[in-house]
């Protein structure tokens, strides 16, 4: 009875696979016949099979791209990035093209010193690969220590000595790096305007002070949330609030 | 005779009562005319009974020919003088014409207290001041902030005066207006009604307005000087009446305007002070063109309205593409139902890269008098394309080597396509970091280090312990090929079979061969050159032989253990001797 039911139970997972893969090819059909706006409406449903991957994303923000839809082209580009950092097509088609609809020019404030190295080394792995990292660490340094342990030469002895240490260093490395990156993406909750245009105020309500406008496409840090409202910061450090309506975290998975 | 009965018969009769004055002092006098143009009898004057007849009755007869018509007319005259202040009638005189009675009208008189100069010819200044009027007629006294109007400035001259020269003594400042002369060429001479008599006039000035500032707002007044001309009554050899000529200062009596404010309620966020009827377009020159070529934008507002005194909504522009300072333009007429025309921003636009670039819809809005009420007008989104160009990602390095071949330059930032595989993932992924696994992976590891050491340890002590390693050895050979036999231990005949077939099973392992024919010599050669031992060779051969004796002989529990237990010692010395 339980056989069968795992037997079934994998028989669904599977269908259900290939179900969004013909999904998949049937959106990427409508796309390359033109047909934007259907491709957008299969592939959202493939997201609404609780599945998701960075080519679908990077589809959907291209589909987007052809219909002139600023904000969303751009928000599923960012997301496809989220999920792989690395491909260029995604870094191509977004900096390349959805980015230039955008209006407002932010400038960045650069990172230097200390801080951009270790920020640059922590970012260099997911939280994941590090612990993964970690635990190859921990291993390697078990093994060579039963080794240097075990073995009667001095000579090797030595080496796997030198090696379960380098090992157990790693180890703690990896394991602190990990601890820093959740500390980094806990902090970082980007967000895409969706908004044409939304006005940015200095306090959490309607009646204070405009401090700057925003359009559509730009990129914010959200910082904190209280009631309907965002407190946002830019890439030039300026802050201000944002009604929640006007902005979508990138985070939302 | 009978010509003359004709014209008597069509010359009406006329007879009236004329007064010098309606409006007098009380020390002053009035004469009183009965007029007739046909002799009469019997002439009654009325009872004179609030006046005292001064002199009179004076009685004059005028008799002329004109173009052979005779023109006659007799006159009673009275001077009275008033006896009190107050309003009387003079009640009708009555005369007897050709044997008809006629009758003239009542007359009313006003009695006024006692004047300075009684019975002075009026002066030219007042006859001036009563003949000419400055008018200045505005055609909306509560407009709206922003809401255009006109002051028109009329100079009411009576038929009697003339005006012979004028001169602007002070233009009127409009403070808090916007204000556009009109220009007026020559001046016309109309005629109008002014208080409900006739008169001449002339248009001097015409003015738009239009009020920057709300609440009552003043117009100052237009001062004229003027020389009138004004009858004095006399007349020259000629029988024409002698002008004299005044100068006089007329003005045209200041005005507040009361400007009301446009509606709070309901106020676009967008709205700049636009008030009118308006249209509003966003144009470009193209939507598709190359890199580094140039486009205009036009934003252009037209219609009626205060055009000249609002801003144009600014053009967004994603921050991509190169903007110059927009080029305004004003088309404005004005007159007298306020501005029209258009007015409009040109930019110059220049992509620099390739890709689309959207020029979000830009929204205006103003007041429309007509409804009074907000309207927008919103333009659609226009898309600039731009097909050839570099990419913004990469700086461009062109290599200009000229060449006779045509290179082939793969055009590596083009918009890329999508991406037709995909590999799934759960969306709701559990972060392995901080997972029990994850503590479970990275510590378990440490506890094999003294699990290790520990086993190391203890097989350390049981390699040095020799004779208890053998015993264990054959435990574990006799496990491993007589586990089937130690089964069947009892029941005799699958005992041995068992027996049999794991002794066979060990020397086909052992030995390395495949047959089935296992004969007593064959073994016994084989082992023999596998250097075990004879007395060994011989114990192994005699079981084989009990377990073919068994089956027929009857035999007991403690024979089978007996042989089993030789039959594991055998297999164990074999397993020790054999090279």
């Amino acid at each position: 009875m339980k056989g069968t039911l795992k037997i079934i139970f994998c028989f669904f997972s599977l269908l259900g696979l290939s179900q969004n893969d013909t999904i998949f090819e049937e959106a990427n059909a409508l796309y390359n016949d033109g047909k934007f706006a259907e491709a957008i409406d299969k592939y959202e449903s493939i997201l609404e099979s609780g599945e998701h991957s960075a080519e679908l994303y990077y589809n959907l923000g291209n589909a987007n791209y052809k219909l002139n839809n600023i904000a969303p082209s751009i928000y599923y580009y960012e997301k496809a990035l989220l999920l792989n950092p690395m491909d260029e097509d995604i870094k191509n088609n977004l900096t390349g093209y959805a980015e230039n609809m955008t209006i407002d020019a932010i400038d960045k404030v650069p990172q230097v010193g200390f801080s951009r190295i270790i920020n640059n080394l922590v970012n260099t792995y997911s939280a994941d690969m590090w612990s993964k990292l970690a635990i190859g660490g921990v291993l390697l340094f078990v093994i060579l220590f039963l080794m240097y342990h075990f073995s009667y030469a001095s000579s090797r002895k030595r080496i796997a000595f030198i090696f379960s240490v380098l090992g157990l260093l790693l180890a703690f490395f990896s394991v602190a790096m990990a601890f820093q990156k959740q500390h980094l993406d806990e902090k970082d909750n980007p967000a895409i305007v969706f908004a044409q245009e939304a006005r940015v105020r200095s306090e959490a309500n309607r009646s204070s002070d405009e401090v700057f406008r925003l359009h559509e496409g730009t990129k914010v840090q959200v910082l904190e949330n209280y009631e309907d409202w965002y407190k946002i910061q830019l890439a030039d450090n300026s802050t201000g609030w944002i009604p929640n309506s006007d902005i979508k975290l990138l985070m939302t998975f | 005779m009978l010509l003359f009965t004709l014209t008597s018969v069509s010359a009406q009769v006329k007879f009236e009562a004329k007064v010098s004055k309606k409006k007098l002092g009380v020390n002053e006098r009035l004469r009183i005319d009965f007029e007739m143009n046909k002799d009469g009898d019997n002439f009654v004057p009325p009872n004179f009974k609030d006046f005292t007849v001064v002199g009179g009755p004076n009685t004059s007869v005028s008799n002329s020919w004109v173009n052979g018509k005779r023109t006659y007319s007799k006159t009673y005259s009275y001077f009275l003088a008033p006896k009190k202040r107050g309003t009387f009638t003079i009640k009708q005189a009555t005369i007897e014409i050709e044997g008809e009675i006629y009758k003239t009208f009542p007359v009313t008189i006003n009695v006024t207290a006692a004047v300075d100069r009684p019975n002075a010819p009026p002066e030219a200044s007042d006859i001036a001041a009563e003949n000419i009027h400055l008018v200045a007629e505005v055609s909306k006294t509560n407009p709206y902030l922003n809401e255009g109007f006109t002051v028109v400035y009329k100079l009411y001259v009576s038929p009697e005066t003339g005006v012979s020269n004028w001169r602007e003594k002070d233009n009127p400042r409009y403070n808090d207006f916007w204000s556009q002369n009109i220009e007026i060429k020559g001046l016309n001479i109309q005629k109008g009604l002014y208080k409900g008599e006739e008169y001449r006039y002339v248009v001097l000035r015409k003015t738009v307005l239009y009020p920057q500032k709300t609440g009552k707002l003043k117009i100052e007044p237009l001062v004229l000087d003027i020389t009138v001309e004004v009858p004095t009554g006399r007349a020259d050899i000629f029988g024409r009446q002698i002008m004299t000529k005044v100068p006089k200062t007329v003005t045209a009596g200041s005005r507040t305007i009361n400007v009301k404010a446009l509606p709070e309620q309901e106020k676009p966020a967008d709205f700049k002070g636009a008030v009118g009827d308006f249209n509003f377009k966003l144009t470009t020159s193209k939507t598709q063109l190359n890199a580094t070529e140039s486009l205009q934008a036009k934003i252009e507002v037209s219609g009626k309205g205060n055009l000249k005194l609002f801003e144009l909504p600014k053009l967004n522009t994603p921050s991509s593409l190169e903007v110059y300072e927009p080029e305004h333009k004003e088309n404005v007429r004005t007159n007298l139902s306020g501005m029209q025309g258009s007015i409009s921003d040109t930019y110059t636009i220049v992509p620099q890269f390739r890709g689309k670039y959207p020029i979000p819809s830009i929204s205006f809005s103003y007041f429309d008098l007509a409804t009074e009420s907000y309207k927008r007008i919103t333009t659609d989104e226009v898309v600039i394309d731009v097909l050839e160009g570099p990419t913004a990602a990469t700086a461009t390095t062109e290599n200009n080597t000229p060449s006779t071949k045509q290179t082939v330059r793969p055009n590596t930032n083009s918009f890329a396509f999508i991406k037709t595989n995909s590999n799934w993932k759960n969306i709701k992924s559990e972060p392995f970091f901080k997972s029990s696994g994850f503590w479970a992976l990275l510590l378990l590891p440490f506890l094999a280090i003294p699990l290790a050491i520990v086993v190391r340890n203890q097989r350390d002590k049981r390699s040095a312990d020799v004779q208890g390693n053998r015993i264990r050895k054959a435990d574990r050979l006799a496990k491993k090929y007589l586990s089937e036999a130690k089964k069947n231990l009892g029941q005799k005949e699958t005992f041995y079979e068992s027996l049999e077939r794991a002794l066979h099973n060990y020397l086909k392992a052992k030995l390395n061969i495949e047959t089935s024919d296992f004969n007593k010599e064959r073994i016994d050669g084989l082992l023999n050159e596998r250097q075990v031992q004879q007395p060994v060779i011989s114990d192994f051969i005699s079981i084989l032989e009990n377990c073919e004796l068994a089956r027929y002989t009857p035999i007991t529990q403690v024979t089978m253990e007996n042989d089993y237990e030789k039959a594991a010692k055998t297999i164990s010395l074999i397993d020790k001797q054999m090279r």
